[in-house]
């Protein structure tokens, strides 16, 4: 009884027990502030790098590419009918963007990409602006640009296909689901305050030649202002550009002259991962497929060489696990290429043999490492601080038995035991980490849930103080997430290291003969 | 009745590279219900020898037994319980928790000596036997004062209250008087004289011959030995 007794009266009388669990409080808060932040910036990406790729992915990393992937396609559905969903090949190059009007060019990555069926492997469809307000009007065929008229009311209205589709969107929206940085006020060049649209005074309708269309990496053309909201009215919806192509035969050598290819912005594409989102865009894969001349070409003797693709993207079907079916699809690919053996030019072997099969995780693992390694440094960081806080709290907790020394031998003289002693300091320890702790774990997830309003808070004050600006950082928001394991963790190394830095010194002073400590100045 | 007994005890300490021998085969028999007074010059080893009876110190050599049962040959554990039941100590400087009142000094060593279930259950009889005593002292007025709010006089009673709450068979008190004038030294050893007059054995150091006279048996420590 005594233990506690004592303990309790420590922790009330001394007010260096305030400035204990102050500093537990705020190493704890810290710390969660930091692992939380990181977190969520980890999942964030790791999120969107999923979704632009698949469950698994199958490439040999060239920008020739590989032959035989439809049939391969075609081979994987029927040997794993029960694991495979959907099966859509890509295919990578390079090329400059340029728009006529301004002269504006930009190198850019080229993804042909067969629309339906990469929706259907990925989360691409949700990353599109204007599918987003407009359902179902995006499209990589041939269009012409919409243009924005007047109605009877002296309002601006689009054609009524956008009309309809808008409505249909304003009808099925959830309210989370409305991003308030994206809709502004409408106005002439955005009748829904939605992106921008070229205007006439007159009818709405379309206008010029029907060309393919081209969906933009938001961050290749538009910039963001201090808001996050993107300025899309620089480039409207259908406006022409031109997109100037490279393409290359099997064996890696230019095929011709570049090909400009006039194409209508259609939408823009935001993965929120500003490495894609600043460079790439995204075309129709049989279109490009000819200009890049990988499709099938005509060779002198009459034969036609197979076509190609860089990349076959897979889905799996709901439930199943990529890592288990990697080994699968690799034994299927091998099996694949035995019933090519003999079949195939020494070019396209060449090509096949370096065709490789991986997981979305494996593929993205040099990106997410990058992140996860940055988390490492900043734990470690922080790790070292704490640790100065940790060696202060034992230091603090050094003194507090140093100045009870006397009342150590006053109490083993009453009879109480060198354990009892020492378990009255290591339980004042304790007490202070448990109450440094829960402090810190409610300031942290406090500060952790309201980061966002927090920040706007100090930017309404100093726009200096806005630390997470939109216009650097992909992501609109700051992006936290507290895991429960992390909570745990947090609080226990805060419980134990408090607790260890009254040890010492609590063993110290309780395994001596009382007399020494009563005799202590 | 020999109720303690030490034999042959030895001491050095070590003052850097000097060896100092304060006890040099100390044999002493202190009897069941007497007084006894343990005089001697400044620094000739009487608080050592006190401290060693009591278990607060141990020898380098000898034994001491306390109602048989030697008290060095005990385990730790046993030697802590001695000192909570069997052994009660007032100190010259007093030597109270400061964060605590008087009421909860005295009720300390019958918190120590109680497993905290039985505390509960305990601690009402506890309080009344705490306040029966420092009513006897002369301070159940002061019961929820600090010690820094009292006198010397005052805070050496309270030291008593806490050295007999147990009721230990043994009472040691280290030059008792020695921080008070003489009319609150003479209340201390009104106040020891009663207790003895009660039964209780006190072994008491003083360098002070007017205390001394009041013991029932004197003893002088002369040179690390008691003198014959």
């Amino acid at each position: 009884m005594y233990k506690l007794f004592l303990t309790f009266r420590y922790l009330i009388s001394k007010w260096v027990a305030v400035f204990s669990i102050l500093s537990v409080w705020l190493c704890v808060a810290m710390v969660l502030i930091v692992f939380s932040v990181m977190d969520g910036f980890l999942d964030n990406i790791k999120q969107h790098s999923r979704g632009l790729l698949g469950d698994i992915i199958i490439d040999n990393s060239t920008l020739q590419g590989f032959p035989y992937y439809e049939e391969f396609s075609a081979y994987l559905k029927d040997r794993l009918p029960d694991e495979i969903d959907v099966v859509t090949p890509v295919i990578y190059s390079y090329g400059i963007l340029r728009e006529p009007e301004s002269s504006f060019t930009k190198p850019v990555r080229i993804v042909a990409i067969d629309f339906d069926s990469y929706c259907a492997v990925n989360n691409f469809r949700e990353s599109l602006y204007y599918d987003r307000y407009y359902p179902d009007t995006t499209s990589l065929g041939l269009v012409q640009k919409p243009v924005a008229g007047i109605d009877m009311k002296g309002n601006s209205i689009l054609p009524e296909r956008l009309e309809a589709a808008h409505r249909e969107y304003l009808k099925n929206r959830v309210e989370e689901e409305v991003d308030h940085t994206d809709i502004a006020e409408p106005n002439y060049r955005s009748p829904h305050g939605v992106g921008g649209f070229e205007q006439h005074f007159g009818l709405p309708g379309y206008e010029g030649n029907p060309l393919p269309g081209i969906i933009i990496g938001t961050d290749v053309v538009f910039s963001r202002d201090r808001k996050g909201v993107y300025n899309r009215s620089i480039l409207d919806r259908g406006a022409e550009i031109v997109l100037t192509i490279l393409p290359l035969t099997s064996r890696g050598t230019i095929a011709e002259n570049p090909i400009p290819v006039a194409m209508r912005n259609i939408d823009d594409s935001r993965t929120k991962v500003y490495e894609i989102d600043k460079i790439c865009v995204y075309v129709d894969f049989k279109l490009f497929q000819e200009y890049l001349s990988m499709g099938a070409l005509e060779r002198v003797d009459g034969s036609f060489t197979e076509p190609r693709a860089s990349q076959l993207l897979v889905s799996l079907k709901d439930g199943k696990d990529y890592n288990k079916a990697l080994p699968k699809i690799e034994e299927v690919w091998n099996d694949f290429l035995g019933t090519l053996a003999g079949n195939v030019t020494r070019y396209e072997a060449d090509l096949l043999s370096s065709v490789g099969v991986d997981t979305w995780e494996t593929r993205q693992q040099a990106f997410i490492q990058a992140v996860e390694k940055e988390k490492v440094l900043v734990t470690i960081l922080f790790g070292i601080i704490s640790v100065v806080a940790i060696v202060l709290i034992g230091v603090v907790f050094y003194m507090i038995v140093l100045q009870k020394t006397r009342d150590i031998g006053i109490i083993k003289s009453l009879g109480a035991t060198s354990a009892g002693v020492a378990m009255i300091f290591i339980m004042y320890g304790a007490i202070i980490g448990v109450i440094g702790g829960i402090l810190g774990i409610l300031t942290g997830t406090t500060v952790v849930a309201n980061i966002n309003e927090i920040q706007a808070w100090l930017a309404s004050w100093n726009p200096k103080l806005q630390v997470w600006s939109p216009e650097v950082y992909t992501f609109d928001r700051i992006p936290s997430v507290v895991k429960p394991l992390v909570l745990v963790a947090v609080f226990g190394m805060a419980v134990l290291t408090s607790t260890l830095g009254a040890l010492v010194p609590a063993l110290k002073a309780a395994w001596v003969w009382p007399v020494k400590t009563l005799r202590y100045e | 009745m020999v109720l303690a007994r030490a034999t042959k005890l030895h001491k050095t300490y070590s003052l850097g590279k000097t060896k100092v021998s304060v006890l040099r085969g100390v044999n002493l028999e202190v009897h069941e219900g007497e007084m006894l007074a343990i005089t001697g010059a400044s620094g000739c080893g009487k608080s050592t020898l006190l401290h060693i009876l009591g278990a607060l110190d141990k020898p380098d050599q000898g034994t001491v037994s306390l109602g048989g049962e030697d008290l060095f040959a005990a385990g730790t554990w046993r030697r802590d319980a001695i000192r909570n039941k069997d052994v009660g100590f007032v100190f010259q400087f007093y030597h109270l928790l400061p964060e605590f009142n008087v009421l909860e000094n005295v009720l300390m060593p019958r918190m120590v000596g109680t497993p905290t279930l039985n505390w509960l259950s305990s601690s009402r009889e506890a309080k009344s036997k705490a306040t029966e005593i420092l009513e006897t002292v002369g301070l159940k007025d002061r019961m929820k004062h600090r010690p820094k709010e009292l006198s010397g006089g005052e805070r050496q009673r309270v030291a008593i209250a806490r050295a007999i709450v147990n009721e230990p068979r043994f009472l040691l008190a280290d030059e008792p008087t020695g921080n008070l004038d003489a009319k609150m030294g003479k209340g201390i050893m009104e106040c020891l004289r009663g207790l003895n007059r009660n039964g209780q054995t006190i072994v008491l150091v003083t360098h002070d011959p007017h205390i001394a006279n009041q013991a029932d048996r004197q003893v002088r420590l002369v040179d690390g030995r008691i003198e014959a």
